[in-house]
């Protein structure tokens, strides 16, 4: 799994990029946290995500909590129907903020 | 009426042979517990499979600080009975202070071992062969192989490690008890003080005397350990056959550990 | 479901087992394709639990293969079988749990010796998982203090902490209510959609196996007597196949010579 991380005016993008599985969403997980770290509005773009597992589903629930305690803005986007189903499974598609294109995004205020 | 006799003699042979062969399957069972519960302590490690050591130190507190008050009771029980029978035995050549010397080798070369030894097999062996044979029981052994978690490392060798290190220990806080109850039924009986029996006692003993009975320790753990969890894990058959097991493993053990003192105990004193 | 050409996950060629001297299975031919649902059927005695048992890893057979993923666990040193096995869960009939430990733990076990992840994401893997199995928030009871549905389920979420590939279940309706039961078969339905898993139920309840099944195997004194589509095996003429669906007892003629024979020893 890539990571690529990409500054806006006010907010940060993470791209994962490939399988995020047990091997990697540590990985994905210690890069979230670090951005929120620096109080920064998150947007993750899944779209170029393989697989994810539920290891890499955990990293994004504790990165929305955080968010969400620190009144930042967190979003999901390009979202895959496969990830969305693991989502689904444990009726997580009803709490995330879930975007179909940055501009969504963008316009939406926390 | 010959071909009945060739007949039962042969049958005869079979019930040897057959039992001979039990007997050795058995022994090599054992071994083979033992070379595998060691292995994982090894090598474990790098197949990113280890012994966790929390497991290990929750096992030594069950063997180890809970049996402390029933050890301490039994030998210096123990510690009082020698003095008694020794005393009396010398009171017929008039050697009675020399009860100090016989009860302190009795005790740390063969008592407190011996009794350490025959109670964690009641104890902790007992548990363990039940513990196991319940999980067989309930699948939960299967359960673990199913999930890639070896039984053998994660049931046995933590066991195994806190068996090793505290056997030995609770054998020298035998030693201590037995040989408190030794002081002070002495000093009652025949008026000996405690410092004077205390310094009688350091000089009676040396290092090799209670290595001894710290060595024949350790190899009471390893024959608790692997006699219990061996039939803990063959048990078929439910409830009924965890308590089958659990008796057979306290039977076997003490018989092992008794039979194991006697040969170790002839070696040693060669 | 079968039909559309998917990759083959299980797939078990000849498989002869014995128990002692007595032969448990004989021949067993057996394909299940990836997503697919395959119910194990039989009567008690008929081997479905042995089957599943080699399935597992949990025996050696006498003779041939079982390929799982591609591997013949059966030629599978102990790091490939171990490695094999982070993509398998099984639900055990009495769900097995160990009960030394809470809920929360149990679910989280696999993760602690398969993974290195932080103890925050397993906490919430295990919990999205209990959550999945309708058992939210009750991660800190010991499973003594939990019905037999509640295992039951807490094994499954067990089971699929690692999201297994591959999923097992033995008898998930054996011993509960009606409701709680089609609740499982509802439970497996979902796994199998959402992340495409394999599954292997065996069973004897029929109506559950009817409703989740995409494949029938009806296993009969350790041979296959059929295995084909619920429709096919609804059809079928095979009289033992009939009896264990209508729950007849089995009303063969009697042979005199060996029944005689078995009677009498001689």
């Amino acid at each position: 799994m890539k990571i690529n991380i990409q500054q806006d005016d006010n907010y940060t993008t993470i791209g994962l990029d490939g399988a995020v599985d047990l091997s990697s969403s540590s990985d994905a997980r210690k890069n979230i946290i670090e951005v929120l770290k620096e109080n920064k509005n998150i947007l993750i773009d899944l779209s170029l995500v393989s697989y994810i597992d539920s290891s890499g589903v955990a990293s994004l629930v504790e990165g929305y909590q955080i968010a969400k305690k620190q009144s930042l803005k967190f979003g999901l986007f390009g979202v895959s129907d496969a990830a969305m189903s693991v989502l689904k499974l444990a009726r997580l598609d009803q709490v995330f903020p879930i975007y179909n294109s940055k501009d969504e995004y963008e316009k939406e205020d926390v | 009426m010959s071909e009945s006799i060739v007949h039962r003699f042969l049958n005869y042979i079979e019930i040897v042979g057959s039992s001979t062969v039990k007997l050795v399957e058995g022994a090599g069972y054992y071994f083979a517990l033992l070379i595998e519960s060691l292995a994982w302590i090894i090598v474990g490690p790098f197949y990113k499979q280890p012994v966790r050591v929390p497991s290990i130190f929750s096992q030594m507190m069950t063997i180890g600080i809970a049996a402390c008050p029933i050890v301490f009771i039994l030998s210096f029980s123990i510690g009082v009975m020698l003095a008694i029978q020794m005393i009396y035995n010398l009171k017929t050549f008039g050697a009675e202070s020399q009860v100090v010397v016989g009860v302190a080798l009795s005790i740390t070369r063969e008592f407190a071992p011996l009794i350490t030894g025959i109670l964690i097999a009641g104890r902790t062996g007992s548990a363990l062969a039940a513990k196991l044979g319940t999980m067989q029981v309930n699948q939960e052994i299967d359960a673990l192989r199913v999930m890639g978690i070896n039984p053998v490392r994660y049931l046995v060798s933590p066991a195994l490690l806190a068996m090793l290190i505290m056997v030995p220990i609770l054998t020298f806080f035998a030693d201590i008890a037995g040989l408190l109850g030794g002081a002070l039924y002495t000093g009652v009986e025949i008026g000996l003080s405690f410092s004077a029996y205390v310094d009688r006692t350091i000089a009676a003993l040396t290092a090799g005397d209670i290595m001894q009975g710290l060595f024949k320790s350790l190899i009471f753990a390893l024959i608790i350990t692997l006699v219990g969890a061996s039939n803990g894990f063959s048990v078929t058959g439910g409830a009924e056959g965890v308590g089958k097991a659990t008796t057979r493993s306290v039977v076997l053990s003490i018989s092992f550990i008794v039979i194991a003192d006697m040969i170790f105990t002839y070696f040693l004193n060669r | 479901m079968q039909e559309n050409k998917k990759n083959i996950a299980i797939e078990v060629n000849d498989l002869v087992t014995h128990y002692g001297p007595r032969k448990i299975l004989d021949g067993i031919n057996l394909t299940v394709s990836e997503g697919e649902i395959m119910i194990i059927m039989g009567g008690s005695g008929s081997g479905k639990s042995t089957l599943l048992r080699y399935l597992l890893g949990l025996g050696v057979p006498t003779m041939g293969s079982i390929k799982l993923l591609g591997k013949d666990i059966t030629k599978l040193n102990a790091n490939e079988m171990f490695e094999l096995r982070k993509n398998m869960g099984v639900a055990f009939q009495g769900g097995a749990l160990l009960s030394s430990m809470t809920i929360g733990e149990n679910v989280k076990l696999p993760l602690r010796e398969h993974a290195e992840l932080d103890e925050k994401t397993m906490d919430i893997m295990a919990r999205m998982k209990l959550e999945v199995v309708n058992l939210g928030g009750f991660e800190e009871l010991m499973p003594s203090e939990l019905s037999g549905g509640m295992i039951k389920r807490a094994a499954v979420a067990r089971a699929i902490v690692m999201d297994p590939k591959l999923m097992f279940f033995d008898e998930p309706s054996a011993g509960l209510d009606p409701v709680v039961s089609a609740e499982l078969d509802d439970l497996i339905l979902r796994l199998r959609d959402a992340m495409n898993m394999t599954i292997v139920v065996v069973t004897h309840e029929l109506d559950s196996a009817f409703k989740i099944a995409d494949r029938i195997t009806v296993l009969d004194r350790g041979h296959i007597l059929m295995s084909d589509t619920v429709e096919e095996i609804k059809n079928s003429d095979n009289e033992r196949i009939q009896s264990l669906l209508n729950r007849r007892p089995s009303n063969e003629a009697i042979n005199a010579d060996e029944y005689l024979s078995r009677l009498t020893g001689m």
